[in-house]
């Protein structure tokens, strides 16, 4: 062997223990903060009072809660599957949202206050609707899209003025972070995280893999 | 007497014959191939994209390895033209010399420096579009990442060659290092390597973690 492939070979062993050593240090293998006894995580991290609720149950008994970000491909796909099942289920089950911007998205937090701002005038639901069924049009711009957003506001009906001021305010942005905030205590990492029932569901192949979930919880 | 053909004796100084030679030959044959086919997949997902703006490009797989919205951006027609019509041009070419080359043909020296002006300019577009696509767009596409990939070693083993080719006219300190550069070239290739991949690492750290 000469003496440059011994040192090619070294350098390669250095970068992949480095790396692997990273990825192992970083890895986030300590249970979430806000775990309880039984393993779930603790329902008031997970709902607050001032959540936003797609669908309320009557009896409470079935809660899917789902972190995410707007400007997120994977939760756009996801944002169908979400449709079919408020369709399907109405009010056997509660569907909960939170915001849970991500910081590479340069609109995510925009977006995010967006929907806050339509959630004072009570429209939540109308402006995930509209923030999602477009997000081809404003994701991954650079450029604020504030204009596209209020254009938003403008096609359902809000105050405009007062959903101006709103995006701008700093309370906004407060509750937008607090969202995100829980989202961390409950070991949310990436975009878009469910939770069932307050266990967090993993290995989520499509919107099948969730409807099985929610009929288990129902039945059980 | 009986005339013999005598087969000339290799002479191991001459480019065409020493170690930068052949692994250049083969890097432009191999890493031409390569680098075509990234750049013709690129273009047709491009030709998809224009026909239907709602198109999901195959190689769109998350926010962060997303071609989709890597080839919607100013960045993917630099010149004003797709980039991936540069890197069928450019690559079909590197591919025809590295055939060439293969085959035994001695080309002229004229011929090497016009190469060498299209790999330089190859490696520097692409660390132009690495830094955008890191820094400046904030998401990968994978078949970019082949292009940067084998546009890296095809400049590496060229400039190796040219500096060979013309060692007799370089000052002595630059002729010390080109001879250094020429025996440890894996090592220098592997280093360049491992740099962009700490950059891509470092970038989407918080993605990667969430991977293991």
């Amino acid at each position: 062997m000469t003496r440059n492939t011994r040192l090619t070979l070294a350098l390669i062993a250095v970068v992949v223990l480095v790396v692997g050593g990273l990825l192992a240090v970083n890895r986030p293998d300590h249970p979430p903060a806000a775990t309880t006894d039984t393993g779930a995580i603790e329902s008031t991290v997970l709902v607050r009072e001032d959540s936003h609720r797609l669908s309320t149950a009557a009896d409470g008994k079935v809660t899917l809660v789902e972190f995410l970000d707007f400007e997120c491909e994977s939760c756009a796909a996801a944002y169908p599957a979400v449709k079919q099942i408020l369709a399907t289920y109405q009010d056997r089950i509660t569907v909960v949202v939170r915001y849970f911007p991500i910081p590479s998205h340069p609109n995510a937090d925009l977006a995010a206050r967006a929907a806050q701002a339509a959630a004072n005038q009570g429209r939540f639901p109308d402006m995930y609707v509209q923030l999602f069924e477009n997000q081809t049009r404003w994701g991954h711009q650079e450029q604020p899209q504030t204009e596209l957003f209020l254009g938003y506001a403008r096609a359902l009906g809000l105050d405009l003025p007062r959903f101006q001021r709103d995006l701008d305010d700093p309370a906004t942005a407060t509750r937008v972070a607090k969202d995100k905030a829980d989202g961390v205590a409950a070991g949310v990492q990436g975009t878009p995280t469910f939770f069932l029932n307050g266990r967090r569901l993993t290995d989520l192949r499509g919107q099948d893999d969730l409807v099985a979930a929610i009929d288990a919880a129902l039945a059980g | 007497m009986s005339v013999t053909t005598v087969e000339p004796a290799a002479d191991p100084t001459s480019p065409e014959q020493g170690l930068p030679a052949r692994i250049t030959a083969w890097i432009c044959a191999v890493g031409g191939v390569v680098g075509l086919v990234a750049a013709a997949v690129l273009l047709v997902e491009k030709i998809n994209l224009l026909a239907d703006p709602d198109y999901v490009p195959s190689c769109s797989i998350n926010p962060i390895l997303s071609c989709g919205s890597v080839m919607t951006t100013p960045q993917a027609e630099a010149f004003g033209i797709p980039n991936p019509l540069i890197g069928v041009a450019g690559f079909a070419v590197v591919t025809t010399i590295g055939v060439v080359l293969l085959a035994g043909v001695r080309l002229p020296g004229w011929f090497w420096l016009g190469l060498q002006a299209g790999a330089a300019f190859g490696v520097v577009f692409v660390h132009w579009l690495i830094y955008q696509s890191l820094y400046v767009i904030g998401a990968l596409c994978p078949y970019c990442m082949l292009v940067w990939a084998v546009t890296i070693p095809i400049f590496l083993y060229v400039t190796l060659r040219t500096l060979r080719e013309h060692e007799a006219v370089l000052p002595g300190p630059v002729r010390r290092v080109t001879a250094a550069a020429v025996s440890y070239h894996s090592l220098i290739l592997t280093a360049w390597y491992a740099v962009i991949l700490i950059a891509i690492l470092n970038r989407f750290w918080d993605y990667w973690i969430t991977l293991v």
